[in-house]
């Protein structure tokens, strides 16, 4: 079993020691980064701390080193973000911290998405990620789509303001399996359902699973209106989406 | 703070509204939504549907007087979206149809940088400011003293979000505060004229709805960026002042309770015990009635027992915690006055 001080990073251990809480998130990410090399703990550091500009000329030297492009994607880019979503949902950090990160992450993506591309590795499971109609707000979506193109995820993105026709169009066309929408406001929530009712009688339900999310967005309320999964953040939406490729790709 | 002696006698729903403002005894709380109740029924019972309501003045009227007259709220809100002074501004709109709200193409971005920042000389001429102060001129003439009046002028931070996009403007927030604050300064000047212009129109309070949302930023935040910002709105616009935030606030509302405010607009995520518990007699509540799962989904009697909930806490304003969904049933927001009026009869005597 792995201890603290095993790992390399003096940044990653601090982390660890004074944002995370829940044991098995502590000992798990113990494990984790006691595990990977020391040029990869640099390449999380950076990106929890936001530095876009770092994590661009770190991933760019490792690839020039010759690490292969997908352990800089898992033990650098998705090992930081996962302490970035563990201090986002305990409200350590707020979405103006997160987007810097999830830039940082962009940086090192634009190296890493073309190679992995044109190795043909399988994704996990083809998504769909829309807001819904009449609410134009997409930080959130994109922050999921992010974390789950991350996580091998095909990530087909409708954009804001997605109409019930839309979301049909999209389901047919793309095939895939996992349909998540979003909505920040009220007002526009009640469009998911409408929404999901649109899907059945376009007899088109049952070809994906439906995952739910959105600042106002309750487990219940997603309960009620029939979808089959809510994610609070980003990083329970990659949670949802891997069970709910696990029930159904 | 409302007494329960001596007894208060009977107020009109205007003396009501701005004595709670004012945090003095009040015959009965108050019921009242400072930012929108228009919904999809009452548009057709006013004849005054989305998107035109937003556009024109009679049909703005119309549909604002409604929650008056149909649905016995003590307070009309004819500013039911936050995008007129964004239109004014020249951002790219979407004016939607009936059933949805109208709002600002974000990603379509029409500011960069501070000096892109210009609030237009005929900013209080655009169509769409001449509409909302017509409709006040309106409201005013028709409902006389009755009613209060509050009109809406949107804060800096709300407008930085229109205006440079929300990503753009968080992560400048983040990247460069000192410039972002340089923005607030310049952006605040829309906010000043709307609400002076709304208040010569005839305006008994205004709402400054400016989601600096826990949702979105730290309370700190607030702190930091608005919170001196909003002290500064108090003494340059002379009406009662309503703060709207969205989201959880609760470790922001000791700041806010701080900026002179007369009352705060809160979300259903914050327990209106805790949250009185932390304003004290600082400022008013108001709210705090859930939206999407109660008003818009449940029953009267759901409706009701959260009603009860936040008279029972001291919340000195009864409202939903929002702009409603469009497709609310009618039934649903009477039952605020409804359950206010009885809740009253029950103590047997006056808040």
């Amino acid at each position: 079993m792995a201890e603290l001080s095993d790992i390399a990073n003096e940044f990653i251990r601090q982390e660890i020691k004074e944002f995370l809480e829940r044991p098995e998130e502590i000992a798990r990410n113990i494990e984790l980064f006691a595990r990977i090399r020391p040029a990869m703990q640099d390449i999380a550091a950076a990106l929890i701390e936001g530095e876009d500009g770092d994590v661009d000329q770190l991933t760019k030297q490792a690839l020039e080193e010759g690490i292969d492009a997908l352990e800089i994607m898992d033990d650098g880019l998705i090992a930081g973000m996962g302490i970035v979503g563990i201090k986002f949902r305990e409200a350590l950090i707020f979405v103006p911290e997160v987007l810097a990160c999830a830039r940082a992450m962009k940086a090192g993506m634009n190296y890493i998405e073309p190679i992995l591309s044109d190795s043909g590795v399988e994704p996990v499971a083809k998504v769909l990620m829309g807001t819904v109609k009449g609410d134009l707000h997409d930080i959130g979506k994109n922050l999921c789509i992010m974390m789950l193109r991350g996580s091998g995820f095909e990530v087909v993105d409708l954009g804001v303001d997605t109409s019930e026709d839309e979301f049909i169009d999209a389901i047919e066309e793309h095939r895939a399996g996992i349909l998540g929408m979003s909505a920040l406001l009220t007002t526009t929530m009640p469009n998911m359902a409408k929404t999901i009712e649109a899907l059945i009688d376009a007899d088109v339900r049952d070809d994906v699973m439906i995952m739910v999310g959105g600042a106002p967005v309750t487990q219940e309320f997603a309960d009620d209106m029939g979808a089959d999964g809510y994610g609070k953040d980003a990083l329970s939406c990659v949670s949802l989406a891997k069970k709910l490729a696990g029930e159904k790709v | 703070m409302a007494t329960q002696s001596p007894p208060v006698k009977e107020m009109t729903s205007r003396q009501r509204v701005l004595a709670a403002l004012r945090r003095e005894p009040v015959d009965r709380t108050p019921v009242c939504n400072p930012t929108s109740v228009a919904t999809v029924e009452l548009m057709d019972l006013a004849d005054a549907p989305f998107p035109g309501a937003n556009r024109d003045a009679r049909a703005m009227a119309r549909l604002a007087a409604t929650s008056y007259t149909e649905l016995g709220f003590d307070s009309v809100m004819p500013v039911f979206s936050i995008v007129q002074e964004s239109s004014a501004l020249g951002c790219n709109m979407q004016w939607e149809q009936k059933d949805n709200w109208p709002t600002v193409r974000m990603s379509q971005p029409i500011w960069k940088d501070l000096d892109d920042i210009r609030i237009p000389n005929d900013f209080l001429s655009h169509p769409d400011m001449v509409c909302v102060l017509d409709a006040i001129r309106l409201l005013r003439k028709e409902l006389g003293d009755e009613v209060a009046i509050i009109g809406k002028t949107m804060g800096p931070w709300t407008l930085g979000y229109h205006c440079f996009g929300v990503e753009p403007f968080l992560l400048m927030s983040l990247d460069d505060p000192g410039k972002t604050m340089a923005c607030l300064e310049r952006m605040k000047e829309a906010t000043v004229q709307f609400g002076v212009a709304q208040i010569d129109a005839g305006v008994d309070a205004l709402t400054v709805p400016d989601h600096a949302t826990g949702d979105l930023v730290s309370g700190e935040y607030y702190k930091r960026f608005l919170m001196d910002l909003h002290a500064e709105f108090v003494d340059t616009i002379p009406v009662p002042l309503i703060l709207h935030i969205c989201g959880r606030t609760v470790d922001r509302m000791d700041y806010i309770a701080e900026t002179g405010m007369a009352a705060f607009h809160f979300d259903s995520k914050n327990a209106p015990s805790e949250s009185m518990e932390i304003v004290s007699d600082r400022i008013s509540l108001v709210g705090n009635i859930n939206n999407p799962e109660t008003l818009f989904a449940k029953n009267p009697e759901d409706v009701r027992a959260e009603v009860f909930a936040n008279l029972e806490a001291g919340v000195p304003l009864i409202g939903p915690e929002c702009a409603i969904p469009l497709q609310t049933r009618i039934e649903n927001l009477t039952e605020i006055p409804k359950a206010v009026r009885d809740w009253h009869g029950q103590q047997g005597h006056a808040h």
